[in-house]
């Protein structure tokens, strides 16, 4: 067995290993009222097994970044698949980290599904170890990416308690317009979760079903002289195409439960590089997500949030907020210098520019502004608890979109491939 | 507006002032009303500068610029506003375009009206438009005035603190533990203290009233990083000055050396290789493509050390930096900096080594050195001599059929000798010569040579050509350039100070968030021990700082019960 090989095995073992640390944790807030134990001693206990469970995994995932990084020459920092599972183990030692300041039991229940979330998400990308392109092969490589992954992790940990908290807040026997508002937000950012699972589903049972259809798109592009070129390019979709790419003629088709064409075509102005491809696999998320949230809800006959709010009745959400303003105020000055300064000196050496305003720069930015004002703004008393929780949700969603929607949406020098 | 500022216990306090400078009595008449609500603890609740009674125009815009609420919106507004710019290209990137009509046209193409509308907003070039500058500056005025605003007033209330405080102001802290206490109170406050001290407090001690301390220094932290961020602006901004900044590009074919404009210096590109991925290194889904692994330019600098400017003579040049440039590794001397850039695989002739033939024989009369771009007067070859007639860099015919040059650069380049020596009649030879070895060049070699010949400007005896073009697969005699390349010549006066700014909002970072300041304020009145706590952040940790240093002094306590936030729900 060589490295490469010895390294995904110990990927996979990682990803088995988070899955059972989360049913143990979730045993430990769902099942408090099952056995005979006291409640706290139940979720001691699970929480404890949940944690070491996750610390094993966690070593796997260390196992599988080394020995990738000694089988394929570089540190595996240099493509989406690389970086997104770096992301989950920076994600994983934040939250281990904080599990030892507060040994809150249950922040692991969150945690978890996140990691494993961006771990399955990496997995959608081509796993292959790729050469690097001279830009790349700089020791600021590593010192930038694995600074600013370990920042936006701790942001990922804020986000999965505040998170917690509002779902703890969240007064399902409100009937006022303040308290609807609150339990249709919380609802909604559970649903955005369960259509970021349905994305998964979807493309992991096609990709296992050996699903694909093609295309010839005809795409007009005017280069950097103002000069038209047309081009004919092979459009490959391996989910069912409910899209078409503008513009475009079929050229071969898996019929899928009696679709035998695409229903509809992109429109024009969608027309960047696999737009159509890219607008087909969001409705295919959104569809999967829908099945999949109309499916919990029949079983449970509740909204989410309020299948798991009775759960955390007994954490204090202050608890829950300190804890999240805590993993937020780790991250800044990591991702201040990771995100912001690594980035520019590495720039200035190989752009020779600290600072360019390119896509992916402007939203590290953004990211690094937005969590200033949340700073700044919980300086003041009104935006402590519920607010700042909202603050702490919106931020991770702007992270989020400079690590993934940027590249997908927008391109630049920054940009891996995208799916 | 309350008027009286005279605080019970005889101490005189400035405008605005919320807790009692001394004491820490509230005197905020609404603060007096709920007596359970925590103290808002926010600079020990002293007056900030821009807190008057009676604002003149001037404190008015300092009153504007010192408000957190309009820092919060003016970094917001900045968010926006910089996001916007995500949203298509922006002008910058498109290097080929110049004219405003050209970039309006290209916003139409690319994205319709969309790109019509963006591009008429401006927001093609949000971040050099007025406004977005506009907001950095104001961000900038902001931070300069809120620091000064409150470092001054926060610097005074914790250099002079008073130990014992008003009963108020520590039963309304974050942190609070009160309980009745019997036995010898000083010696409990000693041991008390002794604990305290054993986590890095210091502790002050005056008459059953304790005060301990610890990590002041952090609350500094976050003005150290606001004035790291205000050298780091007004570096950005400083960039702006002309002769701090310098920015442009240098192309450079193997062999050459080009003065970099504006500058005293000079680069030669020695050499100039690529290395390409071999296919066994490659993914499956990049086998086939060609990847580069590294492209370098072996680079000198020069600096003219005399006769720069006379145009007679060859400026004298002195080396003094070489360097091999690629992507992660800059040439950098004396605050000059060359980048690689790009590079174009482009061949480019820059001298050939032809021999002088006896057309009839073959035998080799002489060889001399010929270069391209800037060929000599006259050759000596071998006893014969050879006057540059004429010289066509890039060859080409006009309308009329006479030879002509497209350009400047040696494309194609054509060469007219006289021809002089021994046995030859006294006005010479006259033949054309082309050394590019393709079949056109070749073709109009032997046409122009054979009107010459017809018209009577020679005689068919010499021939011009290299000998053994060819050696071992290997090109002989003939030296070219394979790849130009393309440097970016920098220089940024700015970027020290920019590195400065950056460094020190680092520091202030880390130890805003990496320390708290804690304080612990105790008090007995009779057999009542009232304590209270406060930190910045994290009350977490003071809450087990306290409950660890009461549980040694003997008193057992939850941290968790010792939060007055919870314990008042
Ligand atoms: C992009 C610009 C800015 C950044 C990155 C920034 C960053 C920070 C940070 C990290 C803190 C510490 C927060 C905490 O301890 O929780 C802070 C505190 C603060 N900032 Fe800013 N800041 C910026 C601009 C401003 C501006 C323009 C103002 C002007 C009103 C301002 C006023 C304050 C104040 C009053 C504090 C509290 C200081 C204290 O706790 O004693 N900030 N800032």
């Amino acid at each position: 067995m060589n490295w490469l090989e010895f390294s995904s095995n110990a990927f996979i073992t990682a990803f088995y290993f988070y899955c059972v640390s989360f049913i143990a944790f979730a045993i430990g807030v769902a099942g408090k009222r099952w056995s005979n134990r006291k409640p706290e001693d139940h979720t001691a206990r699970w929480g404890k097994i949940g944690f070491v469970l996750a610390v094993i995994g966690w070593i796997a995932h260390l196992t599988f970044f080394f020995t990738r990084w000694h089988g394929g020459g570089h540190i595996p920092t240099s493509n989406m698949y690389e970086f997104m599972t770096f992301l989950g183990m920076a994600i994983m030692l934040a939250f281990i980290v904080v599990h030892l300041i507060y040994r809150n039991m249950l922040l692991g229940a969150f945690a978890l599904p996140l990691v494993i979330i961006i771990i399955a998400y990496a997995s959608v990308f081509p796993s292959e170890v790729q050469p690097l392109i001279p830009a790349l092969n700089s020791v600021w490589l590593k010192i930038h990416v694995t600074t600013a992954a370990t920042g936006e992790a701790f942001f990922a940990v804020g986000f999965a308690a505040a998170l917690m908290q509002l779902i703890r807040v969240v007064d399902f026997t409100r009937k006022d317009k303040a308290g609807k508002r609150a339990q249709f937000w919380t609802e909604f950012s559970l649903f955005v979760i369960i259509v970021l699972i349905g994305f998964l589903v979807a493309v992991f049972a096609f990709r296992g079903a050996g699903y694909e259809s093609n295309f010839s798109q005809e795409t007009v592009s005017i280069d950097d002289d103002g000069v038209a070129i047309t081009e004919v390019k092979e459009v490959k979709y391996s989910l069912p195409p409910i899209v078409a790419p503008y513009n475009s003629d079929t050229v071969s088709f898996q019929s899928f439960i009696g679709m035998n064409e695409p229903l509809f075509e992109s429109p024009s102005w969608l027309n960047g590089v696999n737009a159509g491809r890219k607008l087909n696999t969001v409705i295919w998320s959104v569809i999967a997500g829908l099945i999949l949230y109309g499916l919990l809800r029949l079983i449970t006959r509740k909204p989410l949030a309020a299948v798991i709010h009775p759960h955390l009745t007994d954490i204090d959400p202050e608890d829950l907020e300190e804890i999240s303003y805590r993993a937020i105020a780790i991250g800044f000055p990591i991702f201040t210098l990771g995100a912001l300064i690594f980035a520019m000196i590495w720039a200035q050496i190989a752009w020779s520019r600290f600072w360019g305003w390119d896509p992916k720069e402007v939203w590290a930015l953004v990211t690094f502004l937005f969590y200033s004002v949340y700073l700044h703004l919980r300086l003041s008393r009104g935006w402590q608890g519920t607010r700042s929780a909202w603050l702490a949700v919106i931020g991770f969603l702007v992270v989020m979109f400079t690590l993934i929607g940027v590249n997908l949406v927008i391109a630049g020098l920054h940009s891996y491939s995208g799916v | 507006m309350f008027q009286n500022t005279k605080c019970e216990c005889g101490h005189q306090n400035p405008v605005g002032t919320v807790l009692c400078e001394s004491c820490g009595k509230p005197l905020d008449e609404d603060l007096l009303i709920d007596e359970n609500t925590p103290l808002e603890m926010r600079y020990d609740g002293v007056a900030r500068r821009s807190q008057k009674a009676n604002p003149h125009f001037i404190d008015r815009i300092w009153n504007f610029f010192s408000s957190v609420k309009i820092a919060v919106y003016l970094i917001f507004i900045t968010l926006l506003g910089a996001s916007l710019g995500t949203i298509f290209q922006q002008e910058s990137t498109l290097i080929n375009l110049t004219e405003r009509s050209e970039f309006a046209a290209y916003y139409k193409e690319e994205h319709g009206t969309a790109g019509v509308i963006y591009h008429a907003l401006g927001l093609s070039r949000t971040y050099e438009s007025w406004w977005f500058v506009a907001l950095l500056v104001m961000i900038g005025t902001s931070l300069v005035v809120c620091s000064l605003d409150r470092v001054l007033p926060l610097y005074r209330a914790l250099a002079r603190q008073q130990i014992r405080k008003h009963l108020q102001f520590i039963t309304r802290q974050q942190v609070v533990y009160t309980g009745t206490f019997e036995g010898d109170r000083e010696a409990w406050l000693a041991e008390f203290g002794k604990q305290l001290k054993r986590k890095r407090y210091r502790v002050w001690q005056e008459d059953g009233a304790l005060l301990a301390e610890k990590n002041r220094f952090s609350r500094w932290g976050p003005y150290i990083n606001h004035i790291g961020l205000i050298i780091f602006l007004l570096a950005v901004l400083g960039r702006g000055i002309p002769s701090w900044h310098m920015d442009q590009y240098l192309s450079l074919y193997e062999g050459e050396t080009r003065q970099i404009p504006g500058t005293n210096y000079y680069a030669k590109n020695d050499d100039f290789t690529v290395d390409y991925y071999s296919e066994s290194e490659l993914a499956s889904n990049q086998k086939g493509t060609k990847v580069v692994k590294l492209y370098e330019t072996k680079a000198r600098l020069y600096e003219c050390t005399a006769d720069c400017d006379d145009p007679i003579k060859e400026p004298v040049l002195t080396e003094v930096m070489q360097h091999d440039i690629h992507v992660n590794s800059a040439l950098s001397y004396d605050g000059l900096k060359l980048y690689q850039n790009s590079f174009q695989e482009k061949v480019r002739f820059i001298s050939v080594h032809p021999s002088l033939l006896n057309a009839s024989t073959g035998e080799s009369l002489g060889s001399f050195d010929l270069l391209m771009d800037n060929p000599s007067e006259s050759y000596e070859v071998g006893s014969y001599q050879l006057k540059l007639n004429d010289y066509y860099p890039d060859f080409s015919l006009d309308e009329q059929k006479r030879p002509m040059t497209k350009t400047r650069e040696p494309n194609n380049p054509a060469f007219v000798f006289r021809v002089t020596g021994p046995e030859i009649r006294p006005e010479g030879e006259v033949y054309i010569y082309f050394p590019m070895p393709s079949e056109k060049s070749k073709y109009y070699e032997q046409l122009f040579n054979e009107s010459f010949k017809q018209r009577g400007d020679n005689t068919g005896k010499f021939a011009i050509k290299v000998e053994n073009p060819i050696v071992d697969g290997k090109m002989n005699n003939i030296k070219y350039s394979e790849y130009t390349t393309y440097l970016n010549i920098r220089m940024d006066k700015a970027m020290p100070y920019i590195w400065v700014g950056a460094a020190i909002s680092m520091i202030g970072l880390i130890m805003g968030f990496y320390w708290q300041h804690r304080r612990i304020w105790l008090r007995f009145d009779d057999d009542k021990l009232s304590l209270g706590g406060h930190t910045n952040k994290n009350s977490f940790g003071l809450r087990a700082d306290v409950a660890w240093a009461l549980g040694r002094a003997g008193i057992e306590v939850t941290p968790k019960s010792l939060d007055n936030r919870r314990n008042l729900r």
